[in-house]
């Protein structure tokens, strides 16, 4: 799939009465990198909740191709990848099966779940229930479910929270390999990220962007 | 559709295999709630009478209830609804997975139960079985898809614990009336046929469809 | 538009001041008394209305439920709570009024064998549980979404208990309507037509004046926000 565009128009969201975001307005172009940075509590997580299309806007709108995110159709579901702050795994699954799953439901018949699991540094952990694993363990996982399927629009949320030297050296050549041939959108603390990867870097703070 | 769902219920069985945190519960709940039920019939339901046969479509609703407590509580630990939701499958396959898992849940309780159930009260003279049989299976389809639904609705409220019961058991008066009846048949006396069993087959029918129309606005936001 | 807001409460502010003192001269002044309940059936003009009342406002804030998953505006969220609020105002009118029916005709409070009244409370149990749903999810999109799709799955509820109770029943309840048209005389009909316009045309007034609530707090809301300067 050809890395899409993301949209964002006025777009608000609101939680009860805490505006957890306001009138974001954002273009994201095909195959641009952004890193989006920003104190805690500043809406990094409900922007790329609402890109997700796990939100629905409050008011304005969030769209991917062209297409309202909550409504993508499978086709454009098929390439969106998000982890957020919980790795998005079963506990009671090993590292492998929790792979195996996100496999089957991406219906990628042909993955190379053990290749994978020794490039993210887990393949000797393979088989053990995610119950026991460190925060960077479970973030570098995260990570290799979110790239598995080779997706066309990458949503981070906090990526390098919990990760080591090597696993953040392992995220950042993610992030490289994936300049230019995929749609990416970063939500970091780590205000070096834009340089190094030569990406654009969009500041929030408040809920507003700046 | 049908491999994703089959994909999401194989999970649940696995996690309940290694867990154990719903069946056992399930078990012992549906125990306690047939022994309770007799005491306060006080005698009433002696051996072959017609409240043994009601008070099992009344424990077996509680138990139902005990048991979707937990509905999405895999899902909930490490955000994996989320994970969910953004996979390119059919949404309503989320809550068709989950809705399979409680059937199956519901089967093995009812497997060990109502044997159970049976020797404890008919030893002669009880509801032919077989009818017994088909309406219990009919009646947890319908039981598990009205709850899940249920269980979908009230995700993210304060209260979600107290909320599932006030939500489901309204929804499934309907079965416990049709249950009984069937089961009350099944004693031989004429009370309606198969129209019990016709009824929960359209009931399982119906709340497919409703939540089949409505299952894009089941989970998300 | 303000004039038509207008209009949505005046008009049925009249017709329920004109109609429902009507039905209560009319059932004690001009129907006959029933042959077999005497005077105790007078209560079937407002009983009946009542409960057909609640059934057709239950009816609306299922229908602004689909609406409001359709269109996804605020307005048709409000419609759809106000329309089972007051759906459950009637309904408690419904659970009140039929003892009262029930104890004069049959000499019990409640009873079990009788098939709309049952159907009635498995209804109202339902959409009780509404409030709760809707009141345990934070106000915002998410709580709508969950309103609507449970205020909507009623209407499938409601023919499956008919249905249900029909196949369980013992007893049958007295029909005054047979099948085949209406089996009394003109004046009872008439009656109770008089009496089912002006409940109706009532529950439109409390409806309407509700949603002129609502939307008002809801504009005070947003004038707040913005003051705060929030403007959204």
């Amino acid at each position: 799939m050809e890395p899409p565009v993301v949209t964002l128009t006025e777009c608000s969201k609101r939680f009860g009465d805490r505006l957890a975001l306001r009138k974001a307005t954002l273009t994201i172009a095909a195959g641009e990198t952004i890193v989006l940075l920003g104190p805690n509590g500043a809406g990094k997580s409900t922007l790329l909740r609402l890109v997700a299309g796990l939100l629905r806007p409050t008011a304005g709108s969030a769209q991917i191709a062209g297409v309202d995110a909550t409504s993508a159709p499978r086709s454009l579901r098929a390439g969106i990848a998000y982890a957020g702050h919980r790795s998005q795994l079963y506990r009671g699954l090993t590292a492998r099966e929790n792979l195996e799953l996100h496999a089957r439901l991406q219906g990628q018949r042909d993955l190379d779940i053990t290749a994978l699991l020794n490039h993210v540094g887990l393949g000797d952990r393979a088989d053990e229930y995610i119950d026991g694993f460190s925060r960077g363990m479970l973030q570098r996982l995260a990570l290799a479910r979110a790239t598995a399927h080779q997706p066309a629009l990458l949503l981070l949320d906090e990526p390098a929270s919990g990760l080591d030297a090597d696993g953040r050296l392992l995220l950042d050549a993610t992030l490289r390999a994936g300049l230019g041939t995929r749609t990416q959108l970063v939500a970091s603390h780590d205000d070096g990220l834009p340089a190094r990867l030569g990406a654009r870097a969009v500041h929030l703070n408040a809920g507003s962007l700046a | 559709m049908i491999p994703a769902a089959l994909a999401i219920a194989r999970v649940k069985f696995v996690l309940e295999l290694r867990r154990r945190e719903v069946i056992f519960a399930m078990l012992l709940f549906i125990a306690a709630t047939i022994v309770i039920v007799h005491f306060a019939l006080s005698g009433d339901t002696g051996a072959g009478s017609r409240a043994a046969a009601g008070m099992l479509w009344a424990a077996v609703v509680f138990t139902a209830v005990l048991g979707l407590l937990r509905t999405f509580a895999a899902e909930q630990e490490e955000g994996a609804l989320d994970a969910l939701l953004l996979a390119p499958i059919d949404r309503a396959a989320i809550w068709i997975g989950a809705a399979l898992a409680q059937f199956g849940f519901l089967v093995v309780v009812e497997v060990v139960a109502v044997p159970v159930w049976w020797v404890l009260f008919f030893q002669a003279g009880g509801p032919s079985i077989g009818t017994v049989v088909v309406a219990l299976l009919l009646a947890n389809i319908g039981i598990a898809l009205v709850g899940t639904l249920a269980a979908a609705l009230a995700l993210g409220a304060r209260t979600r614990d107290v909320l599932l019961p006030v939500l489901v058991l309204p929804l499934v008066i309907p079965i416990v009336l049709a249950g009984v009846t069937a089961t009350y048949g099944a004693f031989g006396e004429e009370v309606g046929g198969l129209r019990p069993l016709g009824f929960l087959a359209l009931y399982d029918l119906v709340f497919v469809a409703l939540a089949w129309g409505t299952s894009e606005h089941l989970l998300g936001d | 538009m303000r004039s038509l807001g207008r209009l949505s409460t005046t008009i049925p502010l009249v017709l329920s001041t004109i109609l429902i003192p009507l039905t209560v001269a009319l059932a004690f002044w001009w129907t006959p008394e029933d042959f077999d309940q005497g005077l105790s059936q007078k209560i079937f003009y407002f009983h009946v209305p009542i409960a057909l009342t609640s059934y057709v406002a239950f009816a609306f804030g299922a229908f602004s439920a689909a609406m409001y998953l359709w269109k996804r505006t605020e307005v048709w969220d409000l419609r759809s709570y106000v329309g089972v609020h007051s759906g459950t105002i009637w309904g408690t009118l419904v659970l009140l009024t039929g003892p009262i029916w029930a104890k004069a005709s049959w000499g019990v409070w409640w009873n079990w064998g009788d098939r709309q009244i049952n159907v009635f409370l498995i209804l109202f149990l339902y959409y009780c549980a509404y409030f709760m749903l809707r009141f345990s999810l934070d106000e915002g999109e998410r709580r709508r979404s969950a309103s609507a799709v449970f205020a909507l799955l009623g209407i499938g509820l409601i023919p499956l208990s008919f249905l249900a109770v029909r196949i369980a029943q013992t007893l049958i309840h007295p029909v005054v309507f047979s099948t085949g048209g209406a089996a009394m005389p003109n004046s009872f009909l008439l009656t109770f037509l008089v009496g089912f316009a002006g409940m109706l045309s009532l529950m439109v007034l409390l409806i309407s004046t509700e949603m002129r609530g609502k939307r008002t707090a809801a504009r005070v809301l947003q004038l707040q926000r913005v003051a705060r300067g929030e403007d959204a």
